[in-house]
């Protein structure tokens, strides 16, 4: 019987956990890309079943993912704003009339406002058809779709891991972006200390003097704690300008300017059919190099290391790839018949489910089970009195 | 009380007036399909498609007025589709029952019709008013643009620019209007085909250059023989056989000695498109929804447990 002693010892990065996965916060940017190309084979799909079967994996995803930080409790407010967006297109459809043809079925009818013969063009109110309402909320169900993925990432990403990731030459604005952040759960926090500190002093908790007696001394905590995260960042060496030189900086600059002129070329090629061939993806391509070049030159003044960065390991693997599989599948048309990818509602037909993007979209359900569980809130610390006054 | 009532009434007033005026509308639906032989040169408005973006060929109908283009394209067999931003009124696929089995074109494959089509490739609308030899781009939508009798409303597929300068359709209104003075072959036998062949172009008339089509696929069906002027390598010439209408504009996009124009006299034949009963439409199985119904509840449950677990830690 071999001793315990001459098993071989569990390796570092798998410590036994009884069959349980370590919790841990996965990359920032594996739940990005993940969102991002949801989002992306969303952009792909008019098939309401499609679009409710995304939100509902998104759901499920952010239920079983999430942290208990504040910026983790926000996704039933993307919610209330995808209602909000089908509710607009509703209405701005059934305002700004688009016709109804005998074939449709009639609904309701807006009092029309008459319009001058040189105004023709443009219908408000007159009858409203099912079809144009059911379009308009598929319509409005696909932005409100996009609208979740963005907020799905924003729920499990941390955002300020997320900015450590901006490359060299944009540190400085990562700072500037994570700095402000912080603010406002500061403001939030140093309400409530102030608020409590006049309750215990019996002063009033309620009216306009307690407004100014909670704003006077908010604001000017809110300025001697900037000033002291100043003078910490300047005794930590920020705002140093490292070895650049003036010319080294004009070049990179001159980079940048001419990269991003590039890219705002490239992108009107590309989208307008229009455009010569050659402002399409040469331009891009080229505005593309000389971004890259350019923040590769800014980024060599910046020394920098990062304090414990984030692991990049199988599961951020898995979490980004599941998601843009997702989009490769809905945009690579194959297995499925295009046209189910956004049935028409003229004339009324029922929507059909095609299962291979129906299977696609599953899959990146999957991220909510192919990453680490998230870290457990740590419990609030029972204080000795308190336990006293409890027994 | 009776105050309440009459602001009611009041209130309810514009409705009742939008109704009337819905209903109003649903009674000029009186226009009807009518077969070709029914349009004059002073009755009647001809509609013209041209499929030859597909290999199919220029069809050609008739109908009464008063009506809308819509109208005139969505009867008698003819279909449109709008598109999921802007509704019925954008037409973005045009089929007729009697052209392979009412498929609607551009097929999904080339536009899914989610969005505005753009400007490159889209149905564009052309009108000829009676005794004109001209095409006027429309100013209007199919729902607004009312065709006058005699006239000649024409959809092609292509691209334009905002001034209708670029992309004129290739055939001209003379080729496509009705000739006769008076109605003739009123009574079709209901056994006979719903289309037929329509007699060539007058000699001397030059069909024009095709469009700018990237892909401009032969009429497979092509029976008729090429008009003998069809072969004249100058296609910008005008149509020299109305007396007294003005001469198109040769269209500035087309130099006139690309092989493209050349090869013009593959321009789609036209084809007289009976009055037809609309195509078949299948609304399909709700099986799909319930089982998606059921995907979505199943995962919320497993949100759900999830949650509740999370609770419990």
């Amino acid at each position: 019987m071999p001793s315990p002693l001459t098993r071989p010892p569990l390796s570092a990065s798998q410590p036994d956990t009884g069959g349980r996965r370590l919790p841990r916060t996965l990359h920032p940017m594996a739940w990005w890309i993940w969102a991002l190309a949801l989002a992306t084979a969303v952009s792909r799909t008019n098939n309401p079943l499609l679009l409710f079967l995304v939100i509902a994996v998104l759901g499920y995803v952010v239920t079983a993912r999430r942290t208990e930080a504040p910026w983790a409790r926000g996704f039933k407010y993307y919610l209330y704003l995808a209602l909000v967006v089908v509710a607009i297109r509703v209405v701005f459809r059934a305002v700004f009339a688009t016709g109804i043809t005998p074939n449709d079925h009639f609904l309701f009818a807006l009092p029309r406002v008459p319009t001058p013969d040189w105004y023709a063009g443009i219908e408000i109110g007159g009858p409203v058809s099912l079809e144009a309402v059911l379009s308009a909320a598929t319509d409005g169900l696909r932005i409100a779709c996009m609208l979740c993925c963005i907020g799905a990432a924003n729920t499990l990403a941390n955002p300020k891991r997320a900015l450590r990731v901006l490359p060299g030459a944009l540190y400085e604005l990562g700072v500037a972006v994570t700095v402000s952040l912080s603010v406002a759960p500061q403001l939030v926090q140093s309400v409530q200390r102030v608020h409590r500190a006049r309750r215990l002093r019996a002063a009033r908790t309620k009216g306009l003097d307690a407004l100014r007696g909670i704003v006077v001394p908010v604001l000017e905590d809110a300025l001697e704690r900037s000033l002291r995260l100043a003078a910490a960042m300047d005794s930590r060496g920020y705002g140093r300008a490292g070895t650049a030189t003036r010319n080294s900086r004009r070049i990179t600059g001159a980079l940048m300017l001419s990269g991003m002129c590039g890219l705002c070329a490239g992108a009107y090629g590309l989208l307008d059919a229009t455009a010569p061939r050659i402002l399409g993806l040469p331009a891009m391509a080229a505005g593309a190099v000389l971004c890259v070049a350019g923040l590769r030159l800014g980024g060599r003044r910046v020394t920098r290391t990062t304090y414990r960065p984030d692991p990049w390991r199988f599961d951020e693997w898995a979490v980004a790839g599941c998601g843009v599989l997702s989009a490769v599948v809905l945009f690579g048309n194959a297995g499925f018949n295009a046209a189910e990818l956004n049935p028409s509602l003229y004339p009324l037909s029922w929507p059909t489910l095609p299962p291979v993007p129906a299977a696609a979209i599953l899959l990146a359900g999957a991220a909510g089970f192919l990453s680490p569980p998230p870290q457990a809130p740590t419990p609030p610390t029972v204080t000795p009195q308190r336990t006293e006054a409890a027994t | 009380m009776s105050g309440s009532v009459t602001r009611a009434a009041h209130a309810l007033a514009p409705l009742g007036m939008a109704i009337a005026l819905l209903g109003g509308s649903a009674t000029t639906a009186s226009a009807a399909p009518q077969p070709m032989g029914q349009c004059t040169t002073s009755s009647g408005a001809v509609l013209a498609v041209d499929f030859s973006k597909w290999g199919g060929p220029i069809y050609r109908s008739c109908g009464t007025t008063p009506t809308t283009g819509y109208e005139l394209l969505n009867q008698g067999g003819w279909r449109t589709t709008g598109t999921g931003h802007d509704g019925p009124a954008f037409i973005c696929r045009i089929g007729y029952s009697g052209h392979r089995g009412g498929k609607q074109f551009p097929p999904p494959e080339q536009d899914d019709c989610v969005l505005t089509p753009p400007a490159s490739a889209y149905w564009s609308y052309w009108h000829a008013d009676a005794g004109e030899n001209t095409w006027e781009y429309s100013q209007l939508g199919a729902m607004l643009y009312k065709p006058k009798p005699g006239s000649v409303d024409l959809w092609i597929f292509g691209g334009t620019d905002i001034e209708g300068t670029r992309g004129r359709p290739a055939v001209t209104p003379d080729q496509l209007r009705a000739r006769n003075t008076q109605p003739t072959g009123g009574g079709r036998p209901a056994g006979s085909k719903p289309t037929r062949q329509v007699q060539p172009p007058p000699p001397g008339v030059d069909t024009g250059p095709a469009p700018t089509r990237t892909r401009t696929v032969p009429a497979p069906t092509r029976k008729a023989p090429p008009s003998p002027s069809a072969t004249t390598p100058a296609p910008a010439s005008v149509s020299p056989s109305p007396p007294a209408s003005p001469a198109p504009p040769p269209s500035p996009s087309i130099p006139a000695t690309s092989p493209a124009a050349v090869a013009a006299p593959s321009s789609a034949k036209v084809v007289d498109a009976a009055p037809a009963a609309d195509a078949e439409h299948d609304s399909g199985s709700f099986v799909p929804v319930v089982a998606a119904g059921g995907l979505v509840v199943v995962i919320g449950a497993a949100a759900a447990v999830a949650a509740k677990r999370r609770r419990a830690e």
